[in-house]
């Protein structure tokens, strides 16, 4: 009798067991992505920001029921972040990593060169056979240099475009200071997108009829300013545009502060739209403009932003467009009906190709995202401006 | 699979930046321009693949006897000055290549796109090795060959009178001199050798990276390519390939999952490795008890060959 009793209460134990088993596998479904940018190193918080919105956005998609598989199971979207300490070569290693797990796509790189060398290494045109390029799929939420998604069709971008953003920053300054003639810039020359922006800001200063007194140049772990910040004083500009990032923008303005030099007005780069500009120099930074693409101005963005924080990180222009990067692979996944299995990855992983090549808009934090036939972004934009330790919004270009 | 592949490329790369620093250690010199003498051999090699179309072989090597040449140049000016004043003349040397670079632009229309090197923005498009369908373990094997044959040629010549002049100069420059050896040519001769090795590294490395720019080839390159050696120690070449396998493998990318732990770790596992090992991972007295084991295992009377036969 007793031995009966335990053949049964092992059947049933071991029933069960098998029930849990299957549940727990149904209910463990997910979809592998991988994220990776610098996370150490002097330009660190664009990676742990990144990393902060694509874990909020996830959990956001997660507890919402997750992501609709091919099979019509749901499935969750699993992520591991990797620092490549915005080095090409890491990047690489990163990258070849990455593709040898059961990752469908990888979201980064943060910094411009890292992305210059890995999207050389993808395959160039997609489907051709005498190019032994990596077949991966990578979207960069932080790579802002211009024209980088064009190296191969494997790369995809959701990053503003700066030229549009200068242009019409520019339009609207001759528009609003009217007696400004004269601009002095400012660049951080050995970062890759500092460096490029420069170009554009010139560019774009030039043609709306401002005339360039000259440019001072520095390097991104530069602390001293006096030499670049007393040629910027000898020419008495009425603007003055700093293409760099936070680091050396504060030790810039601090600098500027220091020697007096007060120009009409103060135009900044992108990515020093971010808390650590207010952080490092919030005083020295007042009435700084800067175009941005992302701005706590909507339900979906503030909402974000909270998220975001609540993660460790930050949202700004750059982390903001790794959280709606996390909602455009949810789509794309549901719409290409990915199956999330090991021995699909390969086939997923140019579905996320197909389905992202193929997106005409997405929805972005603070409206409709266009999407370029070479795989770039148009984001909306606006005009932001320190005040007050905060940056406040100062135009919407498009309102 | 791929990805340890990738890996193995980079401790290639790495071995030869390594191995052309090695070469003017054992002559007692410190030089922090082997990594001007490898963006030279990067930008040569990359221009003559992409902008002029050539082979990669004939590319490389070309961009090797430019570095070569160069080194050869820099040497005669440079070893005038010994120490710290060396280190100083060769961090300025390699700065001066990198800031070159950062001004050098020349780009060439090719159909709707510019390419060719673009200053600040670096040189992007570098792509021979996909262009022409060599797969990861094609570029693994294309490098180790050179890895191997460098390995090979310094292996020998440490078995040769020149090694043994090599290292004579390196120990005791007087001395050296006594014996009627002439110390410039020697080290002029070392450092050329070790540019020649350093612009190998560069072209294959500007090929596997598909871009290259000035910041690559800074400070941090220069540190590295002499650390390799002298954590390796320089009884042996295969010591700087040991601490090029310890420091990208295991540093780098076996550390990776520490996350920013990783940077902290770093340094500490070099001096804890640096103050274990003094004078290297591969010292003369594991040379010398690798020796013994083998010499023992050869004795007819040995258990392990008794056991054999």
């Amino acid at each position: 009798m007793i031995k009966k009793s335990l053949t049964l209460v092992a059947a049933a134990g071991a029933i069960a067991g098998m029930v849990a088993a299957s549940a727990a596998e149904a209910q463990e479904r997910a979809v592998k992505i991988a994220g990776f940018g610098a996370k150490s190193g002097v330009v660190r918080v664009f990676g742990i920001n990144s990393e902060a919105a694509l874990k909020a956005a996830l959990e956001q998609i997660n507890n919402g029921g997750g992501v609709t598989l091919g099979d019509g199971t749901k499935g969750k979207i699993a992520l591991e972040y990797y620092d490549d300490r915005c080095n090409a070569e890491e990047g690489i290693s990163v990258v070849r990593r990455i593709a040898s797990t059961e990752a469908i796509i990888a979201v980064g790189p943060t910094c411009s060169n890292v992305a210059e060398s890995l999207f050389g290494i993808l395959q160039k045109k997609v489907g051709d056979s005498s190019d032994s390029g990596l077949q991966f799929p990578i979207i960069a939420d932080v790579a802002a240099k211009g024209g980088l998604a064009k190296i191969s069709e494997w790369a995809f971008r959701n990053v503003p475009s700066e030229f549009e953003m200068y242009k019409s920053l520019f339009a609207w300054v001759k528009t609003q200071y009217p007696d400004v003639k004269t601009i002095y810039g400012g660049v951080e020359k050995d970062f890759a997108h500092s460096n490029a922006t420069f170009g554009v800001i010139k560019t774009q200063a030039e043609a709306s009829g401002l005339q360039l007194l000259g440019q001072g140049e520095w390097l991104l772990n530069d602390t001293t300013f006096s030499t670049q910040v007393r040629e910027m004083k000898r020419a008495n500009p009425d603007v003055v545009a700093i293409s760099a990032h936070p680091f050396t923008t504060c030790g810039v303005l601090k600098e500027m502060q220091r020697q007096s030099v007060k120009p009409k007005l103060l135009i900044g780069l992108t990515s020093s739209s971010s808390i650590e500009t207010l952080q490092g120099c919030g005083v020295q930074a007042e009435g700084i403009v800067i175009p941005t693409s992302f701005a706590p101005v909507t339900p979906e963005a503030t909402k974000a932003a909270e998220l975001v924080a609540k993660f460790g990180g930050s949202a700004d222009l750059h982390s903001a467009a790794a959280y709606e990067i996390a909602f455009i692979l949810k789509n794309v996944i549901e719409s290409q009906k990915v199956m999330g299995k090991p021995d699909t990855v390969a086939a997923d992983r140019e579905k996320m190709r197909a389905g992202l090549a193929a997106l005409k808009e997405t929805d972005g934090l603070l409206g409709k995202v266009g999407r370029t036939a070479d795989r770039e972004a148009i984001k909306p934009f606006l005009f932001v401006h320190a005040k007050d330790n905060t940056w406040k919004v100062l135009h919407r270009p498009a309102s | 699979m791929d990805f340890y592949l990738g890996l193995a490329q980079i401790v290639g790369v790495h071995t030869l930046l390594g191995l052309s620093a090695y070469c003017v250690l054992l002559t007692g010199q410190v030089s922090l321009a082997q990594a001007g003498f490898f963006a030279i051999g990067a930008y040569v090699a990359a221009m003559l693949t992409v902008l002029a179309g050539w082979h990669i072989v004939p590319a490389i090597a070309a961009a090797s006897f430019v570095a070569g040449a160069t080194a050869c140049a820099v040497s005669f000016p440079a070893l005038r000055v010994k120490g710290l004043m060396l280190v100083v003349a060769t961090l300025a040397f390699g700065e001066a290549v990198r800031l070159f670079f950062f001004n050098f632009d020349y780009q060439v229309a090719k159909g709707e796109v510019k390419i060719g090197p673009a200053g600040g923005e670096g040189f992007r498009q570098i792509r021979f090795f996909p262009e022409n369908g060599w797969s990861t373990l094609d570029v693994l094997i294309f490098i180790w060959l050179f890895v191997a044959l460098v390995m090979a040629g310094l292996w020998w010549m440490d078995r040769s009178r020149a090694g043994a002049v090599l290292r004579a100069v390196g120990e005791d420059e007087v001395a050296a001199q006594s014996a009627g050896i002439n110390v410039t040519a020697v080290k002029v001769a070392a450092m050329t050798v070790g540019g020649f090795i350093a612009g190998l590294g560069g072209g294959i490395f500007a090929h596997y990276t598909a871009h290259i720019e000035h910041a690559q080839f800074g400070v941090a390159l220069a540190t590295f390519a002499i650390a390799y050696p002298i954590l390796g120690g320089l009884s042996s070449v295969f010591g700087t390939l040991i601490a090029v396998v310890f420091v990208q493998g295991f540093l780098i990318e076996g550390l990776r999952f520490l996350g920013d732990w990783r940077n902290l770790l770093f340094g500490g596992l070099i001096l804890l490795a640096m103050n274990v090992r003094p004078r290297g991972l591969i010292d003369a007295a594991t040379i010398a008890a690798v020796k013994r084991m083998r010499t023992s295992n050869k004795e007819p009377g040995n258990a392990r060959t008794q056991g054999a036969e």
